[in-house]
């Protein structure tokens, strides 16, 4: 991967592009393996991504989050 | 109304300093009173509007009216208030009201102060009627102002991480909207700002809490949902400063206000309008995180198989190239075996013809090592000469003579080569290398 992605949509994109890549049956093996490893790249970045928003959900009050981001503010 | 008025007795110079050539001066209470009378003959109307700064005195209740381009200040008499029959605490601040009534001007009093004022005589809340026109009138307004388009612009991001909710604190939405968000299989973090989300007088509040949201850098997009209700329940979310609000954030805001039927001014401006919290918790996360983790595995996998079936596509070809090497060789060998042969036949064939050559090649080098031969005789022989040559001219009598010798000789030129020779001839010359000087002898003793 020569950059990492700015967010899950452009990973995917990219991602599909790989694949359909990689389908059309027109890499040669050198393109093919750095496409792989590109895919997988990417692949764990979305993961990573998902496992940021698959803990289960977490609640918390407006005011809360204020008063943390104060707090943190304040230690900086 | 000037008619009925009696102007005020001034002296000339006096009518002349207050001004142009008008009626009057009228004593002010006169002509207050008449102002009033002058109200109170206007057409008695219905006006709906939005109720502002109430306030009450021991005799009336007194308050403004407004809408977006306008306001009037209105009374009513306690008593007639009471007749209206309003539920409790239903005439206060944010309430849609209708009202019948004329204009009116009290005059004021010694001490006190006139003013102008609507004259409610009755009173009751706004239908659903009254609210739809004025909401047809606002919503006309701030589409041609193009406040509806500037939500719809922002991107929303497929997956976010926080999102914000506005909503009330004990409800049904809450509760409907964080179901959704499990389905999804979304479990990032939920920042509620609760509001109260009734009538026109919370919407401060809900746009107090919009704002609180979207002053959080890690807010990456807000829920504004309610159950539904009457057009009237729901017209806190018909509030142009709302709407303006949100219009204006760079935040995408999803609207699940009401139900389906319901249509608020903020389901317009809003980046997506949702028809229940349901839907707003799939709007808010676009990507349905089961389903994105079953499509990694899938994209996994094919990624797996492309990147095997490449080289087992090629491996056909790769052990071939693996054996080149050997079969190279081979090759190479077969090849050189061939070429010895053939170089064998050859050999054999151009045997007479090289003999041949071989002879013509050799008479050519004898006659070239012959014509060096004589070449190297001849040189020899011309050095030998140059030898004798100057080995000859050393014995020659002028190189003596040169030296410093003299030749003695007749004088026929003969050489007389001892003494008696000499003594002989009485008559010599004497040949020197630069000439000859006759001498005699004399003493031949």
């Amino acid at each position: 991967m020569s950059q990492p992605p700015n967010s899950y949509e452009e990973a995917v994109e990219r991602l599909e592009q790989i694949i359909d890549r990689l389908d059309s049956g027109q890499a040669g093996l050198r393109e093919t393996l750095d496409l792989c490893r590109e895919g997988r790249d990417l692949v764990t970045y979305c993961s990573g991504e998902l496992d940021a928003v698959g803990e289960g959900l977490k609640e918390l009050r407006l005011d809360e989050l204020a008063e943390r981001l104060a707090a943190s503010g304040a230690e900086g | 109304m000037g008619e009925a008025l009696e102007p005020h007795r001034l002296d000339t110079e006096a009518t002349v300093a207050a001004g142009p050539d008008l009626p009057g001066p009228f004593a002010v209470g006169r002509y207050a009173r008449k102002l009033q009378e002058e109200m109170r003959r206007r057409a008695r109307v219905l006006l709906v509007g939005e109720v502002t700064g109430v306030g009450r005195s021991k005799v009336q209740a007194y308050f403004e009216l407004r809408d977006g381009e306008g306001a009037v200040p209105c009374a009513i008499w306690l008593d007639d208030l009471e007749k209206a029959g309003l539920p409790e605490g239903a005439l206060r601040d944010g309430a849609e009201i209708v009202i019948a009534g004329g204009p009116d001007y009290y005059p004021g009093g010694g001490h006190a102060s006139p003013g102008f004022s609507f004259r409610a005589t009755h009173v009751r809340l706004a239908g659903e009627g009254d609210l739809l026109a004025r909401l047809e009138t606002l919503r006309k307004q701030l589409r041609a102002e193009g406040v509806f388009e500037l939500q719809k612009k922002l991107v929303r991001p497929l997956l976010p991480k926080t999102i914000g909710v506005v909503t009330a604190e004990s409800g049904a939405a809450r509760r409907d909207l964080l179901a959704g968000l499990e389905r999804r299989g979304w479990g990032g973090t939920v920042v509620w700002a609760f509001a109260p989300v009734q009538d026109r007088h919370a919407a401060p509040a809900i746009t107090a809490a919009i704002q609180g949201l979207a002053a959080q850098p890690q807010v990456e997009a807000i829920v504004v949902t309610r159950g539904g209700g009457s057009l009237a329940d729901l017209w806190a979310f018909c509030d142009e400063t709302l709407c303006r609000t949100v219009a204006m954030l760079r935040v995408p805001v999803i609207s699940a206000v009401g139900h389906e039927r319901d249509s608020t001014l903020i389901d317009d401006v809003a980046a997506v309008a949702c028809s229940t919290p349901t839907h707003a918790a799939e709007a808010a996360v676009p990507l349905d995180c089961g389903a994105a983790r079953v499509d990694l595995r899938r994209g996994l996998a094919a990624l797996r198989r492309a990147a095997e079936g490449s080289v087992r596509a090629r491996t056909p070809h790769l052990i071939a190239l693996a054996r080149g090497p050997a079969r190279a060789l081979r090759r190479e060998r077969l090849a050189l075996n061939q070429k010895t042969r053939e170089i064998r036949a050859a050999s054999e064939r151009g045997l007479i013809q090289r003999l041949g050559f071989q002879q013509r090649v050799a008479g050519v080098v004898l006659e070239r090592a012959a014509r060096r031969a004589a070449g190297a005789e001849m040189e020899r022989r011309r050095t030998a000469l140059h030898r004798a040559e100057v080995a000859l001219r050393a014995h020659e009598p002028e190189h003596t003579l040169a030296r410093g010798y003299a030749l003695v000789e007749d004088e026929d030129g003969e050489p007389l080569g001892d003494r008696a020779a000499a003594a002989a001839a009485e008559r010599v010359r004497l040949r020197f290398a630069d000439g000859s000087v006759g001498a005699r002898i004399e003493d031949t003793d």
